[in-house]
């Protein structure tokens, strides 16, 4: 089962995002600010990391440059959810790898169908790359 | 005065007045002028005629000169008093020298026997001997006569005739002297007259005439006289023409005068030529008197410049004053990109000083590229006008300040569809900037705390639309979070409106007569039922009278709520929340106390910011949008009032919102 990490401060919103993504089959973990992310990270790396960005203690642009920073090999994609939608946040996401920046209000179908496509595309990449390592032998 | 030319009148001198005379150089006859002047013409001529006008110069010529002439007529005087007196002295000394040399003559020739006398050539020795002694201009003859009077023997002067006269007979008189006329002549002549004796016996007489010397001049003196005469005369001329060519310079002068006076002035007219040294004088009065006229006009003249000059120096002063009073700095580049003109504030702004730039193209001494290329493109040249674009830099010396280069066609005041320069302002729009940073920080947080409700709202009714919505539970559950979230969301909308406009100041302020004490009994009551099911202790603590004020009750209703609220949000259960109210003679004051999580010191600066929250968990985990104090400061600072915080964390929080009742509020209302 893949494990998702919600990162928000708003309980409602990790309420529901939760309900949802455990309805669809993933084992979901929640943080309520980017020092408890951090925290979860280092236990166990989630397979995809959904963050609000405005959150107490360290925000979620912090939380990004920190994992960038120490976990410069992440495997795990990272969605960033916010209701800023300046340009100062799109020119950050851009530049950081594995990193999709979503604006709120989120559709949660779409975030579904967003993670399935993802985790479905990780899957094909690893089948090639296992078939492309059998072929070589 | 006038004279006739003629048919018309030209003015001579300058004693009547100008406009007389140019109305009667007109080519009007005199006939006409004197109508016209209502002058009786035969009055008028008489007046201004020819032969009175001869007299009358004639007279004012004598009064000219009377020093002069009075000094020839005395000398005059003089030299004939002098005269007669020498010519009176002259004839009588003539007169007795003749007596002398006559009676002594006739005394000598009285001894002489008779008959030596008759002889002739004796006679004639003696007689040229006498003449020779004698004073031979006054010998007229010498005569023997006998006793009955006949000439026996005479010698004359040249054309002389001794006349006939008898000698006395009387011995008495025989010796004597006597005044005779010559028939010829008419000349006096003064005769001497002695016996001759002969043996005692007288024979006959000797007759001697003299002419009497003649008062005046006699013929034979004349010859002198001319040769005294005419060296005198010769001299005359000799010493006019040397006085009169000492004079000339005078006469020049007198021209050269006469040239000036026409110069200075314009009305006055031509006086007569005259070389005579009074006018002379009464020119050169005339002179200083038309002079003084134009230093006093220069002087006048003078002032006025001097006032003006003055007047424009203040203007001049004022401009230069609001120019350097400026906020903005401020250059003027002219045609040819130079600079021509700044203000002192361009030291501050571009760090150079004045001397440095003045008169140099901006490449010389600008050491911004950016800057220079700015400047250089947009020049305003002859009928180019430059874009209206502006351009910002911050220089180095202040990281932190941004000026914005604006460039304006400078346009000629007296042709406003000519450039002469361009104008540059430097304009700090480091504040400017700031608001707008401001204001899209505003907007930004404002969205995001749009939308974070609008997030949960969305997720939610989502899922209630797909499956979830069958579920009773969390339909339950949805409902109840949607119906929070709306409440949320219009709250902060309420206060995002609220404070927006209290700041843009397009709130009114409704002030009326509130009586305090049921206003804070009503916030509270309401205040205290919501806050019921926290088992919190709420206290109200409010003197009996209080003053009245003048307020706008629902403005103020939602500060006491707002402060109240926080005061029961932020206290945990088995707290107390305490409304007081203390009045002095100066102040009302409002306090609002909890015995809550308090607030940390560093928060306590930006607690009235928009939109802050701590990042304290205890406060996070609380719900807020960070408006409630914000808004309450400004509705107190609205009434004049001051909003202060006094906080420990873990102790409790008091605010208090203190009104001075010397505003308007209280003045208004008692």
């Amino acid at each position: 089962m893949k494990r998702i990490l919600l990162v928000d401060d708003e309980p409602h919103v990790i309420r529901i995002l939760k309900l949802s993504l455990i309805k669809a089959g993933y084992e979901v973990a929640e943080a309520a600010n980017g020092i408890q992310a951090i925290n979860n990270i280092s236990q166990s790396h989630p397979d995809v990391l959904i963050t609000d960005i405005d959150m107490p203690r360290m925000n979620g642009k912090e939380l990004c440059m920190h994992i960038e920073k120490t976990l410069p090999e992440r495997d795990f994609m990272i969605f960033v959810l916010t209701a800023r939608a300046d340009n100062e946040h799109r020119v950050w996401t851009r530049s950081i790898n594995n990193l999709e920046f979503l604006e709120k209000p989120v559709s949660i179908r779409k975030l579904l169908a967003r993670l399935h496509e993802h985790f479905t595309d990780l899957a094909q990449n690893e089948e090639e790359a296992c078939l492309t390592a059998q072929s070589t032998q | 005065m006038f004279s006739f030319e003629g048919q018309h009148i030209t003015s001579e001198f300058t004693q009547v007045q100008p406009s007389t005379a140019q109305a009667a150089i007109t080519s009007s006859s005199p006939v006409d002028f004197c109508r016209y002047r209502d002058v009786d013409w035969r009055q008028f001529k008489h007046d201004f005629g020819p032969k009175t006008m001869s007299t009358n110069r004639f007279l004012s010529a004598i009064k000219n000169e009377r020093l002069g002439l009075m000094m020839i007529l005395a000398s005059l005087i003089v030299i004939m008093v002098t005269v007669f007196l020498l010519f009176s002295y002259q004839q009588k000394n003539g007169e007795t020298h003749i007596r002398e040399q006559g009676a002594n003559l006739a005394r000598i020739l009285t001894s002489i026997p008779f008959e030596q006398l008759t002889s002739s050539s004796n006679i004639n020795r003696l007689f040229s001997v006498l003449q020779h002694n004698s004073d031979n201009t006054a010998f007229a003859y010498l005569a023997i006569a006998d006793i009955h009077g006949e000439i026996l023997s005479e010698t004359t002067s040249p054309g002389i005739i001794v006349p006939t006269a008898t000698v006395p007979n009387k011995p008495s008189a025989w010796l004597g002297e006597r005044k005779l006329t010559l028939p010829s002549n008419e000349r006096n002549v003064q005769e001497f007259h002695a016996p001759l004796f002969d043996n005692g016996e007288i024979k006959g007489h000797v007759r001697l005439g003299y002419f009497s010397p003649v008062f005046g001049l006699s013929k034979n003196q004349i010859p002198l006289f001319a040769t005294f005469a005419l060296p005198i005369f010769l001299l005359t001329p000799l010493f006019y023409f040397l006085i009169r060519r000492e004079l000339r310079p005078i006469v020049h002068v007198n021209n050269q005068l006469d040239e000036l006076i026409e110069m200075s002035t314009d009305s006055k007219a031509r006086l007569t030529n005259n070389d005579n040294l009074h006018d002379l004088m009464t020119r050169f009065n005339q002179i200083i008197i038309s002079t003084q006229q134009r230093i006093g006009e220069l002087e006048t003249d003078r002032s006025k410049l001097v006032t003006s000059t003055k007047l424009l120096s203040y203007k001049r002063s004022r401009i230069e004053s609001i120019l350097q009073s400026l906020p903005d700095a401020v250059m003027m580049l002219d045609e040819s990109g130079s600079v021509s003109l700044i203000n002192n504030k361009i030291c501050t702004v571009l760090g150079v000083s004045s001397e440095n730039i003045i008169g140099k193209k901006p490449a010389e001494w600008c050491s911004n590229p950016e800057i220079v290329t700015f400047i250089t493109n947009h020049e305003c040249k002859m009928t180019r006008v430059c874009q209206a674009e502006s351009m910002e830099f911050t220089t180095p010396e202040f990281p932190d300040r941004t000026i914005s280069i604006s460039p304006y066609p400078l346009f000629s005041h007296s042709n406003n569809s000519q450039i002469i320069g361009t104008l540059i302002i430097f304009h700090d729009i480091t504040a400017e900037k700031l608001s707008i940073n401001r204001s899209s920080e505003f907007v930004a947080h404002l969205a995001h705390e749009l939308k974070t409700p609008l997030n949960t709202l969305a997720m939610y009714s989502e899922s209630l639309q797909g499956e979830d919505g069958s579920n009773e539970e969390f339909r339950i559950e949805a409902a109840n979070v949607i119906h929070d979230e709306v409440e949320r969301l219009a709250l902060l909308i309420n206060n995002i409106l609220s404070i927006t406009k209290i700041e843009m100041g397009s709130i009114g302020v409704d002030r009326k007569r509130v009586k305090l004490r049921e206003l804070l009994q009503d916030a509270f009551e309401t205040c205290a039922r919501s806050g019921q099911e926290k088992n919190i202790d709420f206290r109200l603590d409010l003197p009996r009278d209080i003053s009245p004020v003048a307020m706008d009750k629902s403005l103020i209703r939602i500060a006491i709520n707002n402060l109240l609220s926080n005061a029961i949000k932020y206290s945990d259960p088995g707290g107390s929340v305490t409304l007081t109210v203390e009045e002095t003679d100066h102040s009302i004051r409002i306090s609002v106390r909890d015995k809550g999580i308090g607030i940390a010191l560093d928060d306590q600066k930006k607690i009235f910011e928009k939109f802050y929250r701590s990042d304290n968990d205890s406060v996070r985990e609380r719900e807020g949008h960070g408006l409630g104090l914000p808004l309450a400061r400004e509705i107190i600072q609205l009434h004049h009032g001051t909003l202060s915080v006094n906080s420990k964390p873990g102790e409790g929080t008091e605010f208090i919102a203190s009104f001075n009742k010397e505003t308007e509020f209280f003045k208004q209302a008692s």
